[in-house]
């Protein structure tokens, strides 16, 4: 399955942009709830830093991925079942990233619990 | 008939038709043939379209002049919460269903779908919960709190009637019929295609229903656990979303928009579907950008999960939330222009046939783009702020459902007529049906967003003159007539057609998927041999499939042994491993449907002895179908000269069912989530939120039961590999020993439950546990009834070492059982002690 020519590779970039995302929401719902950082402190505190952190090696991860797909689609002896799901998946990882980096912008603009 | 019914007019077809063919007269309705079960959704939707489109015609009335009062304040409720609900749950979503239904297995070489009695079942779950829904407004009682049910108006201390009643348990009723949908189509396109159909030569049709059948799967079980939760709580007074008793009304919200947003997406993607298929065949080349459109597809069916917040942005949650869903919802709009921009190409690189379907499609290109930029409007919080609750956002929803969802429906009607009918249909009525409707729909949703900016709120049942809404309120509602009108002219042309429309010949619009290779109307069995396929465009690469399918020079001929029969293959290489036996004409779906209907009437008229006839009727119509598998006499008894190269399905251990279970358990899972989601969301949200000090349950009997529950599932597992590597002498003890641990399970967290003396009608609390229970109970009594019932088909020969499948297809339940038994021990029970309440 963790083959980049695998099938699994369409979803598996979005699967783990769900999963941060789940991370992110429930992250800053539950920090909010249990020690919610002052509002003077600005975007300058634990939960955005870890909610930011988060983000960040999700999306280097993301894009791990999808080079690995990439090269592996160049590779002569994949098939071309195997090199459509290389590059199918080099996108989904890559749009998946993108969406990532795009969505945890804001922790470096807001307060969390405003 | 046309004349292209002659090639397979002979011998083979008369005995495939004897096979395949339903049942005639009125016991048609035990038909669960995929081409009927298709028409029939496709029909009963139109119905229910009718009737939403009076409803929002008695809307558009009462509001064209102020100060009207045609329509009574409660009574215009009622009249847009149904035209919302009805046109949403009854009318986008099941016609799409159908259309899916109809056409998946044309499109994959396929003779039928791999669940036949489901989708039977899933019709009739949908035509009796749509008639209950709209029983309602006959008896006065219709549902008032708006297509989207928010609590506490729609809870019983402001919505005291029948009319909540009505919509959560109709409701709930159809979506059986979505899951059952979601289900059949899932396993359908990934274990039925024909021989050497890869993923990537699946028709792009495919992939769109691929996606939309996935995502009911994962987005209708929030919708239906928030319509049990509150149905529960106005029934049974369990207060979920009652503020005082550690509820919280905005969970209801988060529940209905986790299932809500992605719904959009739900009726947008098969519509999308009709538009990639479409747009080829009028420009004659194939379509541009496959790949891109594949890409897209999958990133819509993931980031339209992450959305529904933007409905609620109004309600206080933090900014930086906000901010999240804002990104994420514009976002969406990526994959949506990565598709435009495909069908632009293929239509730029093409050359376009003008007809009346791509009339349509040049209707929803215009439209759905103008409703795609005010959603990205709307994505922006400020702004949202600002036109919230307005007409604006009536006008907006509209673009995109009407232009993104009816507009290309109708094109597909048009195109896929002669596949219907075996007629054309006449060009001039129907495109003056066109330019009436898209005229109307302009005037009627373009002025309204004006209206919306100007301040006017929706769900008001009349305004006051002077405000600056009073022409334009006039101009949309004699644009709703005006589109009325072309809605009528298009059925009249349709139903004109039958009569007068000259016959269509095979395959009129020169298609390249191979649903055009059947007869026009197709016989029951589709294909009279099932050809192995390499490639995305079949009747444009090998046109001679016209010939030859029907003169049965392909697969699967032989139909003496009398069974309906389809090619089973491997999800992703399309390579073929099995026969499918498929059930025939069966009353078994309607006689549970009607039971079920039986337990929603009953729970609406709180006749709850009837209720639980009905559930003891459904479950033995259930299980009574369940029996008639595998190698039973009505299905595909053991013989001597048993096919193997490649088997029947029920001889391997490997198959749709056990896809269907794995399937239908992501649903239950995401049921669960939700079920999690509600309990985690309520201890940390809810302002009243109370946890007992000490908590009631026995905990060490719940590891107690526990640990029988996990030597029950370590047993079967041994059972059933020992039975596919062959072995089977202890097989029917080892299930009733199964089968004793299951009942001993399930009577110690019996005796939990009751020994814990939860109040489950004082604390949101308690009821979460409640409901915790009685999901864990529900689960090991359905896997141990089971079991018990594969220990007697042992013993009369139903289920052996030739006979493996049905243990296979029932070992997942068993898994998911001990899973989520833990996790709720772990989750309901020793988390809060371990957080410093509830120990």
């Amino acid at each position: 399955m963790l083959q980049a020519t695998h099938p699994f590779q369409l979803v598996a970039g979005l699967l783990v942009w769900a999963i941060w995302f789940v991370v992110l929401y429930a992250g800053l719902s539950v920090g909010c709830a249990v020690a919610p950082p002052a509002a003077e402190q600005g975007d300058l505190n634990w939960l955005n830093g870890g909610l930011g952190a988060i983000s960040l090696a999700t999306t280097l991860l993301l894009v791990l991925a999808a080079w690995r797909c990439w090269q592996a689609a160049a590779v002569p002896s994949v098939d071309r079942q195997g090199a459509f799901f290389a590059r199918l998946g080099a996108a989904i990882h890559g749009v998946s990233a993108l969406a990532t980096a795009a969505i945890a912008i804001p922790v470096v603009a807001y307060p969390p619990c405003v | 008939m046309t004349d292209s019914q002659g090639h397979d007019g002979g011998a083979q077809h008369r005995r495939l038709d004897a096979v395949w063919a339903n049942w005639p007269g009125w016991r048609t309705l035990a038909a669960v043939n995929h081409t009927s079960i298709g028409l029939r959704f496709m029909l009963t939707g139109v119905f229910f379209f009718l009737v939403g489109g009076v409803l929002a015609m008695l809307a558009r009335t009462q509001l064209a002049l102020p100060a009207q009062d045609i329509l009574s304040a409660d009574v215009y409720n009622q009249v847009f919460t149904m035209h919302g609900t009805v046109m949403m749950f009854l009318f986008a979503i099941p016609v799409l269903e159908g259309l899916a239904l109809y056409m998946i297995p044309k499109m994959i070489g396929a003779r039928d779908l791999v669940f036949p009695r489901i989708s039977s079942l899933g019709y009739y779950c949908y035509l009796f919960g749509g008639l209950i829904i709209l029983s309602s407004l006959f008896v006065g009682q219709a549902p008032d709190s708006g297509w989207f049910m928010y609590t506490p108006l729609s809870s019983a201390e402001h919505a005291p009637g029948m009319g909540s009643d009505f919509w959560l348990l109709g409701i709930t009723f159809v979506e059986i019929s979505a899951m059952a949908a979601g289900i059949e189509l899932t396993v359908s396109i990934l274990r039925s295609r024909a021989p050497g159909m890869t993923l990537r030569h699946m028709p792009i049709f495919c992939w769109y229903i691929l996606a939309m059948a996935l995502m009911i799967v994962f987005g209708f079980p929030p919708l239906i656990l928030a319509s049990v939760l509150l149905e529960l709580e106005r029934a049974a007074g369990m207060p979920f979303f009652e503020v005082a008793a550690g509820g919280d009304p905005i969970l209801w919200q988060h529940l209905f928009w986790l299932f809500g947003h992605p719904e959009v997406y739900i009726i947008f993607l098969p519509a999308a579907a009709v538009v990639s298929t479409l747009i080829p065949v009028f420009a004659q080349r194939p379509i541009v950008g496959y790949r891109w459109l594949v890409l897209a597809i999958i990133v819509t069916g993931f980031i339209s999960f992450g959305l529904w917040v933007h409905h609620m942005f109004t309600i206080g949650i933090p900014k930086l939330a906000q901010a999240f869903f804002s990104v994420a919802s514009m976002l969406v709009a990526v994959p949506t222009a990565i598709q435009l921009f495909a069908w632009l190409a293929t239509l730029w690189t093409g050359r376009v046939i003008r007809s009346l379907p791509m009339l349509w499609i040049f209707g929803f290109l215009v439209i759905f783009v103008c409703g795609g930029l005010t959603g990205v409007m709307l994505a922006l919080v400020p702004f949202n702020w600002q036109v919230h609750d307005t007409h604006f956002v009536v006008a907006h929803l509209h673009y995109v459902v009407v232009g993104g969802m009816l507009f290309p429906l109708i094109a597909g009607f048009y195109y896929w007529l002669p596949h219907f009918s075996g007629r054309m249909s006449t060009p001039v009525l129907g495109a003056l049906g066109f330019w009436l409707t898209f005229i109307g729909f302009n005037a009627t949703f373009l002025l309204m967003h004006l209206t919306g900016l100007l301040g006017m709120p929706r769900r008001v049942y009349t305004y006051e003159a002077g405000l600056g809404w009073d022409w334009l309120n006039l101009l949309s509602s004699v644009g709703g007539f005006v589109m009325a009108a072309g809605i009528a002219l298009v059925l009249l042309d349709i139903a004109l057609h039958f009569r007068f429309g000259r016959p269509a010949g095979r395959n009129p619009w020169n298609a390249d998927t191979l649903e055009w290779a059947t007869n026009t109307p197709p016989a029951p069995y589709n294909f009279a041999s099932l050809p192995a396929l390499d490639t995305r465009h079949p009747l444009w690469r090998q046109p001679e499939l016209l010939q030859s399918i029907p003169a049965g020079e392909h697969g699967l001929t032989d139909i003496r042994h009398g069974r309906r029969e389809t090619y089973g293959t491997e999800a992703v290489s399309g390579r073929l491993r099995e026969v499918i036996h498929l059930p025939g004409n069966s009353w078994l779906p309607l006689l549970g449907a009607l039971m079920l209907a039986v337990v929603c009437v009953s729970l609406l008229v709180r006749i709850y002895p009837m209720a639980l006839l009905g559930v003891v009727g459904a479950a033995v119509f259930l299980l009574r179908w369940g029996w008639e598998n595998g190698a039973h006499p009505r299905a595909a008894p053991l013989t001597a000269n048993e096919p193997d190269n490649p088997p029947l399905h029920s001889r391997t251990c490997d198959g749709p069912g056990l896809w269907g279970m794995w399937v239908t358990l992501m649903a239950n899972g995401t049921l669960y989530l939700s079920l999690l989601f509600g309990w985690f969301y309520l201890w940390t949200a809810a302002p009243q939120w109370t946890t007992p000090e000490t908590l009631s349950v026995d905990r060490v009997a719940m590891v107690a039961a526990g640990l029988v529950l996990t030597g029950a599932v370590v047993a079967y597992g041994r059972l059933v590999r020992a039975l596919c590597k062959g072995r089977a002498t202890f097989l029917a003890g080892g299930l009733l020993l199964v089968t004793t641990l299951g009942c001993l399970h399930l009577a110690v967290v019996l005796w939990a439950l009751l020994g814990a003396g939860l109040t489950p009608t004082e604390h949101a609390h308690d009821a979460m546990l409640l409901v915790m229970f009685l999901y864990l109970l529900f689960h090991a009594g359905l896997a141990t009834v089971l079991s018990l019932l594969q220990a007697l088909r042992v013993r009369l020969g139903y289920v052996g070492v030739r006979l493996p499948y049905e243990p296979v297809v029932l070992r997942p339940l068993w898994l998911y059982t001990l899973a989520v038994y833990w996790l709720s021990v772990a989750l309901f029970l020793f988390l809060p002690a371990a957080w410093g309440a509830g120990g």
